[in-house]
C-alpha cells in the first residue's frame, strides 16, 4: 500500500534521512523504532509533504505521492496523527473530529465513523463539546487518533502516541490502538520510542538509526536480534 | 443625564460600525497572522467603490437616494473581496502561509514591507485616480433623526443613517459569526489559524484558507467603510485615520479573536463619543488611546485573548 524507495530528506543543509526504503502492505501493522533524532518524524513529515525529499520515491496505492500537493494527500486516504498530538485547541472535540472528516470518504461515512470513534474512545463522547486545548495530554492524544480515524483512512500513521504521557495512559492508548486495529483491520504505520510495546503489537518492524534503516523484519526476528535486545529491550 | 444618554447612544451606533471594521482586520490577523498595514487603504477603496457604484454605476437611478447608498455599500463588499483575493494571490501569498518557512522571521519582515508598500501605492494611486477633493455618500437620512422618548422628560435623537449603519453592521456580524462557527469553511479557517501544519494533515489547503480569510476581511471592512462614508467625508488618505483605530480594536479584543475584534471596535466607538462629554473634540483620539493603554495595562491579552495555548 505504501512503498518508500531510497528516500533521502532533510532540512536545508542537514540531511536527516538517507536512502530509506520501507514497505507497508495492505492490512499490515508496521512499526518504525529507533532513538531520538533518528529521522522518524521527518519520515512522516515527508510522507505528508511538509518536508520536501531530496531523492527517492514514495508510492501510495500505486500513486506517485511526491507529485501530489501536501493538502491533497489526506484525500488519498492517508491520516497523519502527528507527534505532540497537535489538536486544534480553540475548536471543540466534535469540531476537531469534523476537521478530520474533511476528506470525501470522511464526509460520506461521518455518522458511522463518529459512532465507532465514540465506542472506541468513550472519553471523546463525554467531552464532545469541550475545547480541545483544555483537555489533558492523554485525552488530546485520543482526540488526535479519533480525528485521524474520522477521515476513513486507508493508512493511519501514528507518530509517537505515547510521547509525554504517563506510562499507564500510554499503555491504555496502546491497548486501544490494538483493539481498533483488531476490529477495523486498518493498515497502520507506527513510529515509537517504546520499542518493546511497539514490536510486540506490530507485524513487521524497522529499526531506524541516524537516518538509515539498520534492521528490518517481523516482530520475532527483531525481538530475537541481539542488537535490538541490548539497545532497546534492555535484555 | 440627557447628554450622557445621547453620547451613549451615539457611541453604540458608531461602535457597531467600528466593530465591523475591526473584524475585517481581526479575521486576517487571526487566521493568517499577517499584519496588514494596507487595511485602512482597502477600506478607502471600499468607500470609493461604494461612492462610484452609487453615483456612476446606476445604483442611485435604480434604488433612489434613500435605499441606493446602502445597496451600493453592500455591493462594494464583494467587489473588494475579489480585489483582496487577487492581492493575496499575486502578492501576499509570496510572503505568508506555507511559503514562509524559508524566510527570515517567518516572513514577518517581508509582510511588513509589502503591506506598507501596498498602502503607499493605494494612497497615492487613489490621489491620482480620485483626486484630493473630499467625497461623501449622501443620503437624506444622514441629516435626519428619530426621536426616542420622551422618557422622564428626556429625548434621545438617533441619526437615521447612523442607526441603519449600526443595524447593517450587526446583521453582517451575525452572518459572519454563523459562517465562522457553523459552516465547514468557517471551521476550516479556524483550524488553519490554530495549527496550519495539522490542518494540512487534515487535507485543508492552508493557502486557500488564507486567501478566503483575506478576501472576506477586505470585503467586510469595505462595507464598514461604506457605512462610515454616509456620515463622514473621505479622501484617498483616509485609511491612515482609521487603520490605527482598527489595530487598537483588534488588540483590545484580543489578538486572534474575531468576535473580540468587534467588541474592541465597539469600545473605541463608545470611548470616542463619551469623551466628548468632558473633553474637547480634538482630544477624542487621545481619549481613545488613554483608555486603550489603561485596558491593556490591566488585561494585556485583551478582552477575548486566547485562554488556551497555541500548539
Amino acid at each position: 500500500m505504501l512503498r518508500i524507495e531510497g528516500l533521502s530528506a532533510g532540512y536545508s543543509a542537514k540531511p536527516v534521512l538517507n536512502d530509506v526504503s520501507i514497505n507497508v502492505g495492505a492490512g499490515q501493522f508496521v512499526a518504525i523504532v529507533g532513538p531520538n533524532g533518528a529521522g522518524k518524524t521527518t519520515l512522516f513529515k515527508t510522507i505528508s509533504g511538509i518536508v520536501k525529499p531530496s531523492g527517492g520515491r514514495i508510492a501510495f496505492d500505486g500513486v506517485d505521492l511526491l507529485a501530489v500537493p501536501p493538502p491533497q494527500r489526506a484525500h488519498l486516504g492517508i491520516a497523519h496523527v502527528p507527534e505532540g498530538r497537535q489538536v486544534f485547541p480553540s475548536l471543540t472535540v466534535m469540531e476537531n473530529l469534523e476537521m478530520g472528516a474533511m476528506t470525501e470518504s470522511g464526509r460520506r461515512d461521518w455518522q458511522a465513523n463518529v459512532e465507532r470513534i465514540f465506542e472506541w474512545l468513550p472519553v471523546l463522547k463525554e467531552r464532545r463539546n469541550q475545547f480541545a486545548g483544555t483537555m489533558s495530554g492523554g485525552q488530546q492524544q485520543m482526540l488526535a487518533i479519533g480525528r485521524g480515524l474520522a477521515s476513513s483512512p486507508k493508512l493511519l500513521m501514528l507518530d509517537e502516541p505515547s510521547m509525554g504521557l504517563a506510562p499507564s495512559t500510554a499503555d491504555f492508548i496502546f491497548e486501544r490502538l490494538i483493539e481498533i486495529r483488531r476490529q477495523s483491520g486498518l493498515t497502520m504505520l507506527l513510529v515509537e520510542q517504546r520499542v518493546a510495546e511497539a514490536l510486540e503489537s506490530a507485524d513487521h518492524g524497522y529499526v531506524l538509526e541516524a537516518g538509515h534503516v539498520v534492521l528490518e523484519g517481523n516482530n520475532d526476528t527483531l525481538r530475537a536480534d541481539d542488537r535490538v535486545r541490548k539497545a532497546y529491550l534492555g535484555m | 443625564m440627557e447628554g450622557f444618554l445621547q453620547a451613549l447612544a451615539a457611541g453604540l451606533l458608531i461602535g457597531a460600525v467600528y466593530g465591523l471594521m475591526c473584524v475585517g482586520l481581526g479575521l486576517i490577523f487571526g487566521v493568517m497572522r499577517v499584519i496588514n498595514f494596507a487595511h485602512g487603504d482597502f477600506m478607502m477603496l471600499g468607500m470609493y467603490t461604494a461612492f462610484y457604484l452609487f453615483t456612476a454605476a446606476g445604483v442611485q437611478a435604480v434604488f433612489g437616494n434613500t435605499v441606493g447608498p446602502f445597496v451600493a455599500i453592500l455591493l462594494a463588499g464583494p467587489v473588494l473581496a475579489v480585489f483582496g483575493y487577487f492581492v493575496h494571490r499575486m502578492l501576499i501569498s509570496h510572503v505568508s502561509g506555507t511559503r514562509t518557512a524559508s524566510l527570515e522571521g517567518e516572513g514577518h519582515y517581508a509582510q511588513l514591507i509589502l503591506t506598507l508598500g501596498i498602502a503607499l501605492i493605494l494612497q497615492n494611486g487613489g490621489l491620482i485616480v480620485f483626486g484630493s477633493v473630499l467625497a461623501s455618500i449622501r443620503t437624506p437620512l444622514s441629516s435626519s433623526a428619530w426621536e426616542l422618548g420622551p422618557f422622564f422628560d428626556m429625548s434621545i435623537f438617533l441619526n437615521k443613517a447612523r442607526s441603519i449603519d449600526a443595524v447593517v453592521s450587526l446583521a453582517m456580524m451575525i452572518l459572519l459569526s454563523l459562517l465562522i462557527t457553523r459552516t465547514r469553511i468557517g471551521k476550516s479557517l479556524r483550524a488553519a489559524a490554530d495549527n496550519p501544519t495539522a490542518a494540512t494533515y487534515m487535507g485543508i489547503d492552508v493557502d486557500r484558507a488564507h486567501r478566503t480569510a483575506f478576501a472576506l476581511g477586505c470585503g467586510i471592512t469595505a462595507i464598514a467603510g461604506g457605512l462610515l462614508a454616509t456620515n463622514y467625508p473621505f479622501h484617498p488618505f483616509v485609511g491612515l485615520e482609521y487603520v490605527i483605530v482598527m489595530y487598537a480594536g483588534v488588540v483590545l479584543g484580543g489578538m486572534g479573536s474575531i468576535i473580540g475584534a468587534f467588541w474592541g471596535g465597539m469600545t473605541i466607538g463608545l470611548v470616542q463619543q463619551m469623551s466628548t462629554l468632558i473633553l474637547p473634540t480634538q482630544l477624542q483620539n487621545a481619549a481613545i488611546f488613554a483608555v486603550f493603554l489603561l485596558i491593556i495595562f490591566f488585561r494585556p491579552q485583551g478582552f477575548f485573548g486566547r485562554m488556551v495555548e497555541r500548539t
